[in-house]
């Protein structure tokens, strides 16, 4: 990375930790500030050269400008600006000073290319204020490939404002009705291709991804008692976790994807226990006698939040991930589940009961601050996006439950429609 | 043998069905509808000018056998379990939101079911944990399953052989009531009994 982009980066990650927020128990805000200064990048046409397929070159550039406008971290120059902009061949390092006075931060600038069904990409990200290269990769695939190769290139442009994966390749598993019976499914992150995962015709919910996008594990009613079972979306492959008798829930992948922790217990009760994939007995880590559910594996792996009753409402609450140091997180819900933590360790999102309805919360453990996302109805199952920028979550505000996802003015988007659609989970990419 | 007295006879009943009366406070088998003829019978008829008063008698007592739990074979239930459940042998037990407490009319509802299920020893049971829609799914099903171990460990407590008892959580999956309000809510918050041997 260059100097000059450490200052849009510093920007962006102290933007999305809003320092107004500090301090204040209730504030309704989108999970992204709207104070956020999203990096305009300017995107003029690229050039394109003799045996460049000319339907591919379509999709490639239509569907980079679409990612670079949906992400939150980047912004595409508004075309109304870029006209302005007097473009002189020969004169590269002054078009490019024009490119800046019309607003522009960076331009993307580049070249298809190609023979037969091959497509070639060259793009170089040009930062204004420095006049520097950024960035500048090439890509070849075949032009079947065109939207993958314009997703690949404008995650790349995110993870380098942000640090982190860019959304643009990334799914979404989640339960759906709409087959008659609760099934896993998979669709993209805004909602495209949506495909059946599991035909069981039983109960299949609680889907949590390994981190490294290969393993589904979810709860399934298939044979009688919940028990867990893991799914490889790839091969349709499915084998059970080595898990208890009586109840066995929400599964939680460690951040190395080696263990799992999840709910279990005999006669009513349900602890949190964790079982290693690679084989072995599963280790109690809680053992009140309240429930004891839900847990997540923090980022760093050191700690794992669940929701306890302990202390008689569904609270949520911190361990160390061995089970000791057991400390309460949420004090100001008369309600909090489904912790979800966001990838910079620090958020956590959660089901919280307010105002009569239930609605998506944000705890700030560093301050202690609680913000609330505003959305209509009734909302559970938060999610982040794997960049932590964006949320889905389940809202009921149509009637049905479907899932949202935030827009990158932090306002919800729906995605999906047919029947009911729950639990979200979102893998950076399907491996 | 002598014949008896007929009035005395009459009477006699009359004072015990008082007696029997006021002593059941809590009416053990005792099938209710006829607690009115005996009423009835106490009153002294009026209407009749001519004062020699008719003497209604009364209707024998008709009481429910208490039966002794050894004396009753399995065989005596329906043979298909469908139907067996579709016969209501067993009540379902409620409970109050977001709890798995056991409410005083709950316990009286186990308590019936656990005398059924000591009545009829080769009976085996699941019992379902079940919750309404609010609250997550995931926090629903160990909801489910704790309601569904309360409900059996009263019928241990009672005396009802655990092994015959399996318990099952189904969260908020399989709801009874399909509304959204408190009426179908309150419906989907029970431990639902299931026959699954007789």
């Amino acid at each position: 990375m260059t100097r000059s982009l450490l200052v849009p980066a510093a920007c962006v990650l102290a933007l999305s930790l809003p320092a107004h927020l500090f301090g204040q128990e209730e504030l309704y805000l989108h999970v992204t500030s709207p104070g956020l200064q999203r990096v305009i990048v300017a995107v003029p046409e690229l050039e394109r050269r003799p045996g460049a397929d000319a339907q591919g070159s379509a999709t490639f550039i239509s569907t980079l400008r679409k990612d670079i406008d949906e992400a939150v971290a980047i912004a595409l120059l508004a075309d109304e600006r870029a006209s302005m902009v007097e473009i002189d061949a020969a004169n590269p390092t002054l078009t490019r000073q024009r490119w800046r006075a019309v607003g522009a931060q960076f331009l993307l600038q580049g070249s298809l290319s190609g023979a037969g069904s091959q497509l070639v990409v060259e793009a170089r990200l040009f930062d204004l204020a420095s006049g520097e290269v950024a960035y500048s990769k090439r890509l070849q695939s075949g032009t079947s490939l065109a939207a993958t190769m314009a997703h690949t290139l404008a995650n790349d442009l995110v993870h380098l404002f942000t640090g982190r994966p860019g959304p643009f390749l990334s799914r979404i598993a989640f339960v759906s009705d709409r087959s008659g019976s609760k099934e896993l499914w998979i669709m993209r992150w805004d909602g495209a291709d949506a495909l059946q995962l599991t035909t069981h015709r039983s109960i299949a919910i609680g889907p949590a991804w390994s981190p490294d996008g290969q393993w589904l594990a979810f709860t399934s009613f298939l044979r009688g008692q919940p028990q867990l079972l893991l799914l490889k979306p790839t091969e349709g492959y499915l084998k059970p976790i080595s898990t208890l008798p009586g109840v066995n829930t929400s599964p939680s992948f460690s951040p190395d994807g080696s263990r799992i922790a999840f709910a279990a217990g005999a006669d009513g009760n349900t602890d949190v226990y964790v079982v290693p994939l690679a084989g072995g007995s599963p280790e109690r880590l809680t053992s009140s006698r309240a429930i004891d559910t839900q847990p997540a594996w923090s980022p760093n792996g050191r700690q794992i939040a669940f929701t306890s009753t302990m202390a008689g409402s569904p609270q949520i609450y911190l361990m160390d991930a061995e089970g000791s140091n057991v400390r309460r997180l949420t004090v100001g819900d008369t309600y909090a589940d489904e912790g979800a933590w966001a990838p910079d360790g620090v958020r956590l999102a959660y089901t919280s009961f307010i105002g009569n309805r239930f609605q998506i919360a944000i705890l700030d453990l560093r301050s202690n601050a609680r913000s609330v996302v505003a959305a209509a109805g009734n909302n559970e199952s938060p999610c982040w996006s794997p960049d932590g920028t964006m949320l889905a979550f389940v809202s009921d505000r149509t009637g049905k439950k479907q899932i949202y996802v935030t827009d990158p003015a932090g306002k919800p988007r729906q995605v999906t429609t047919e029947g009911n659609n729950l639990q979200p989970a979102w893998v950076v990419q399907l491996q | 043998m002598p014949r008896p007295n007929r009035t005395a006879l009459v009477s006699g009943v009359v004072a015990l069905l008082i007696v029997t009366v006021a002593a059941c406070s809590r009416p053990k088998a005792v099938v209710a509808p006829e607690v009115s003829p005996a009423q009835e019978a106490a009153q002294p008829v009026s209407g009749s000018d001519r004062g020699d008063a008719t003497q209604v008698q009364s209707e024998p007592v008709i009481t429910t056998a208490e039966v002794p739990a050894e004396a009753v074979s399995a065989s005596d239930l329906p043979a298909d379990i469908e139907q067996l459940n579709k016969a209501g042998y067993l009540t379902d037990a409620f409970f109050d939101t977001d709890k798995a407490d056991l409410r005083e009319e709950t316990r009286t509802t186990l308590a019936a079911n656990a005398a059924w299920m000591k009545a009829h020893p080769t009976v085996k049971l699941t019992i379902e944990g079940h919750c309404d829609e609010r609250n997550t799914g995931e926090y629903n099903l160990a909801l489910g399953w704790r309601r569904a171990g309360a409900a059996k460990a009263y019928l241990v407590s009672l005396g009802v052989d655990a092994d015959r008892i399996a318990t099952i959580s189904y969260g908020e999956e399989r709801p009874f009531a399909q509304g959204h309000d408190e009426s179908a809510w309150s419906q989907n918050r029970r431990a639902h009994f299931v026959i699954t041997a007789r």
